[in-house]
């Protein structure tokens, strides 16, 4: 159903003509595809739709009043802060109203404590330098640094730098939330006051509901202002040098330093991973992808595939880097110290140091995701995992393994294991496992690998971080938990009786697989004869799915 | 595998239908590279989406909308004309895209443009006037062609023959004189004999941004070739959008390289600073002020050289033969801060946002004309960031800029003085 007239005015009148738009042009530029995170796959093409209609809130009383028009009007919408998250944060049905948050861009930094204030559209790169400039830092997520913090916070929230800095729902404070009904939720210590410092509050800790596990992609509501903590960092400016596209932050080396090293086998790489954990010491200890090296080092998208394919398997699994960003926190001396553990540590292990720039060009200010699609044109992180390390250096080889049998039209990696490094000092450990391929291609491969994944996970009990809207969940929900589907089902109609937040998420999965003819073969799980949806998303999905086979 | 012939001619929306379809909306069009974003003030570097907060006025908007017009899926109204039109062709997008990706964005702008003009939606009526004025009268404004040259006075000496050719440009020829006029004399001091064009017309930077390339096209050809007669072996301007013309453009249009023109081309900037470096121009006359730069897109981030290219889109995406990219690494960065860092008494002052980062007037490639708002708003922007670095001068090396902030002081109220690059070396030159 179209957005009604009635309905229009009214929401008109929250934000004014400036900032609401059905005009095809403006609706047309907030399209998924066919470009972006998990471009060209079937989920893009199958589930997204553009929106019959944008607007613009500039505070959370707005957002509630259009959360309460669009509920007393059934009309579907989606909060979108940066659109960079590809298909799963654009519209899933026809004529939904996308909330775009990019003019909730307040923001106030606590010098007292520590926290910053700030609304969804305040991206990473901005936060950071906030805290930079008064001697603090916090995490720019992989998402890279244009992400919203908010946005991000909820979904991922970490890179190399959660080794020390920690994971991200330790640093979210108070939050408020618009309920997908349009009631607001305060959390933290702003349920009971004005001052969001706290971020556990007084009873249950809402911050799962947040963010569940990896995120709910904007299913449960509208995050409109959060508190995060900002950490210590120290005192000696990094300066930004270069012309586009050879720009970096020059670090001061007594304070700030990249360290690589190669070590003689994997074993030796997660056990530095460890042993630096244990010893306490650096900001980061990561083993990324090694493309990502080829990229970093490629001036074009040519350039990396001749240097990247000069590589064999064997090359790639001989390889094992450890790098290691090293702070001095509190003085040079404490460097000084870190930097003589970390000797002895690599000095054991048979690790040699390689000659490593005095600059950062990724992770500290400027996480550069962006690259990420330089040489094939369409990418996703298929999966991640926080676990322990032992278990997140299992999971690349296994992904690898199978993704093989998907290549072409997957990348040729030679069998890169992916990303894995410590979180929290050796506590955890990460894995995320990216695919890349040209959206050109016939992407079934890429629609296939991506839910032979979600059963491989469970056949190895992985505890994959993307088991939420990015899975089919009557797949994935009996195995975890068990029975998360369930629960998710529960919390969903208990917030959003009407479905009209973002729908169908979080059962958006399932419902790909059920329209898409090509992934009919895949589906080895029972779905429930009921639909679990109110009547009116049932009609507008069966008539969605009936238009998409007919295009077909 | 199977190829797709491809080559970089803005008349064909599909050359770029690879690079807007590869768009990923991580907004480096929009935001200060992350390297240089100085915090949540002063943190973008897109006047139209800055002017228009819907995703549609960035760039990554447009490559849907640029998508979706070759794909025919949309319709030109008046609000896609405004989305496609309301854009100062800054740069800033294509250079911040090129941070991390290989994409073409302001041809791909540029190539919108060209489809508008061709489907007969564009360009914008404020447009087609100028087009009419320079058909008629050779330049943008209708003025009468004979006085073009009114603003030689006695005291500047204009050779008939001689290396350097200073073409002058519309707005300095009737609207900005003082720059035309310091600019001789500059070249005076430096003792460099120049001439003029015996009959100077319109460099076409309009009719080239606007998509009327035909128009634009035969300016080029005729200009090249007064240039060619008359044997100078280089071209100076004071005009930054002119440079951008004659020193890509009109390679672009004719389908040449820079290199293939057979003459140079520079600006005054260029100019002063190699003087300075000879020791033909002495700066030694104190400006005590603290003054900021404001760096003019088409000579900074527009102005690498141009070298046709015609090849094949194969695997991945990846191109053959080689394409080397213009990532706005070649500007005019270092040379007018030399210059104004060798001025005595001046206290020169960096705004936040510099170089390729800078945030463009907005005046530029038909904005003024057909969205003064826009224009104004963009320089106004730009005004709070003079003020917020405590400058009492701006210097910009282009009279597009200088009039366009002129006019924000003016509105504003603000004390802050407005000057033409070449008017900040005349008033330091030996008295």
């Amino acid at each position: 159903m179209a957005i009604v007239k009635e309905a229009y005015k009214a929401l008109e009148a929250v934000v004014g003509a400036k900032y609401l738009s059905d005009d095809p042009a403006i609706c047309e530029g907030y399209r998924s595809g066919p470009c972006g995170y998990e471009a060209g796959t079937g989920y893009e093409r199958v589930m997204t739709k553009i929106p019959g209609a944008v607007i613009l809130p500039r505070s959370t009383e707005e957002v509630q009043k259009i959360v309460k028009i669009c509920n007393r009007y059934v009309i579907p919408y989606v909060p979108y802060s940066t659109g960079f998250y590809g298909p799963r944060s654009h519209p899933h049905v026809e004529n939904a109203l996308l909330v775009d948050l990019k003019r909730l861009n307040d923001f106030e930094f606590d010098e007292k404590h520590w926290y910053a204030n700030l609304g969804s559209g305040v991206i990473y790169s901005q936060f950071q330098e906030e805290c930079l400039r008064r001697g603090g830092y916090v995490v720019i997520g992989g998402g890279g640094a244009q992400a919203s913090v908010i946005a991000n916070l909820i979904g991922d929230g970490w890179s190399p730098l959660t080794h020390r800095i920690g994971l991200p729902h330790r640093r979210i404070l108070g939050t408020e939330v618009v309920l997908p009904d349009g009631e607001i939720l305060r959390t933290g210590s702003l349920a009971v006051g004005d001052d969001p410092f706290w971020g556990d509050g007084i009873g249950p800790d809402l911050r799962g509901l947040l963010r569940g596990y990896t995120g709910l992609r904007g299913c449960l509501g509208i995050v409109t202002k959060m508190a995060v903590k900002v950490l210590p960092f120290q005192p000696e400016r990094l300066q930004p040098t270069g012309i586009s596209p050879n720009t970096a932050l020059a670090l001061p080396e007594k304070r700030v330093k990249w360290v690589n090293y190669i070590m003689p086998s994997k074993a030796a790489q997660v056990k530095a991973m460890y042993e630096i954990g244990k010893a306490e010491i650096a900001g980061a200890v990561t083993k990324v992808p090694l493309f990502w090296r080829v990229i970093a080092k490629a001036e074009c998208k040519e350039e990396f595939w001749t240097e990247w394919l000069k590589e064999t398997p064997e090359t790639i699994a001989n390889f094992h880097i450890v790098r290691v960003l090293l702070i001095g926190f509190t003085s040079e001396e404490q460097m000084e110290y870190d930097e003589n553990v970390l000797n002895d540590i690599m000095m054991e292990l048979g690790g040699q140091p390689r000659r490593t720039k005095p600059s950062d060009e990724s992770w500290i200010k400027n996480a550069d995701s962006a690259g990420m699609w330089l040489m094939c044109g369409s990418y996703v992180s298929v999966d991640y995992v926080i676990e322990t390390l032992a278990q997140a250096t299992e999971h690349g080889p296994v992904y690898a393994e199978l993704k093989k049998k998907y290549t072409p039209p997957l990348m040729p990696d030679h069998g890169d294991p992916g990303w894995f490094q410590s979180f929290e000092l050796g506590y955890h450990g990460y894995s995320e496992f990216l695919i890349y391929w040209d959206q050109d291609e016939d992407t079934t491969g890429v629609d296939h690998f991506y839910l032979e994944t979600s059963k491989m996970n469970i056949d190895h009990r992985f505890y994959t971080a993307l088991i939420g809207p990015h899975q089919p969940m009557y797949l994935t929900g009996p195995k975890y938990g068990p029975n998360y589907h369930e629960w998710m089902l529960k919390i969903k109609n208990e917030l959003d009786p009407l479905w009209v937040c973002h729908p169908p998420v979080p059962f958006a999965h399932d419902e790909f697989v059920d329209r898409a003819p090509w992934m009919h073969e895949l589906k080895t799980w029972e779905s429930p004869k009921k639909s679990p949806y109110p009547e009116w998303l049932q009609k507008q999905l069966a008539a969605e799915t009936a238009a998409f086979l007919a295009k077909k | 595998m199977p190829t797709t012939k491809v080559n970089l001619e803005t008349t064909d929306l599909n050359n770029y239908k690879y690079d807007m379809s590869r768009c990923i909306k991580c907004k480096g069009c929009y935001w200060v590279e992350h390297t240089y974003q100085p915090g949540v003030k002063f943190s973008t570097r897109c006047p139209s989406n800055l002017w228009n907060d819907f995703d549609s006025y960035g760039a990554f908007g447009k490559m849907r909308i640029g998508t979706g017009l070759v794909e025919k899926k949309l319709d030109w109204s008046p609000t896609l004309l405004e989305i496609v039109y309301a854009d100062p062709l800054c740069g800033a997008c294509d250079v911040g895209c090129k941070r991390n990706l290989d994409l073409e964005i302001e041809l791909s702008l540029e190539a919108m443009r060209v489809k508008a003009v061709q489907d007969g939606a564009g360009p914008m009526p404020a447009h087609k006037k100028i087009a009419q004025n320079i058909a008629s009268f050779h330049n943008v404004f209708g003025a009468t062609h004979a006085n073009r040259k009114q603003w030689v006075t006695a005291d500047i000496k204009v050779a008939k023959k001689a290396d350097v050719l200073y073409f002058v440009g519309c707005t300095a020829s009737y609207r900005n004189k003082e720059i035309a006029q310091s600019t001789a004399k500059i070249l005076s001091a430096a003792k460099t004999p120049f001439m003029l064009m015996p009959d100077e017309w319109c460099c076409g930077n309009t009719l080239q941004s606007v998509g009327m390339l035909d128009e634009a096209r035969e300016l080029a050809k005729r200009n090249i070739e007064m240039v060619k007669n008359s044997g100078a072996k280089t071209v100076l301007l004071s005009c930054a959008e002119g440079y951008r013309m004659w020193k890509v453009e009109y390679p672009k249009l004719l389908n040449i390289a820079t290199d293939d023109l057979g003459f140079e081309v520079v600006h005054l900037v260029e100019f002063a600073d190699e003087a300075l470096k000879r020791g033909d121009l002495k700066l030694t006359r104190p400006f005590e002020t603290r003054l900021t730069y404001h760096d003019s897109c088409s000579i900074s981030r527009l102005a690498d050289p141009w070298t046709p290219w015609s090849g094949e889109r194969g695997w991945m995406g990846t191109v053959s033969p080689p394409l080397k990219r213009r990532r706005g690494a070649h500007g005019l960065y270092a040379q007018p801060r030399n210059v104004i860092n060798a001025i005595p008494g001046v206290q020169f002052v960096e705004m936040i946002r510099t170089r390729e980062n800078a945030f463009c007037c907005g005046a530029g490639r038909g904005t003024k004309e057909a969205f003064p708002d826009l224009a104004s708003f963009a320089a106004g922007h730009r005004l709070e960031e003079v003020k917020e670095v405590g400058a009492e001068v701006l210097v910009s090396a282009c009279p597009w800029c200088k009039n366009n902030f002129a006019q924000a002081v003016k509105e504003d109220g603000s004390s802050v003085k407005v000057m033409d690059f070449s008017e900040l070396i005349l008033a330091s030159l030996e008295a």
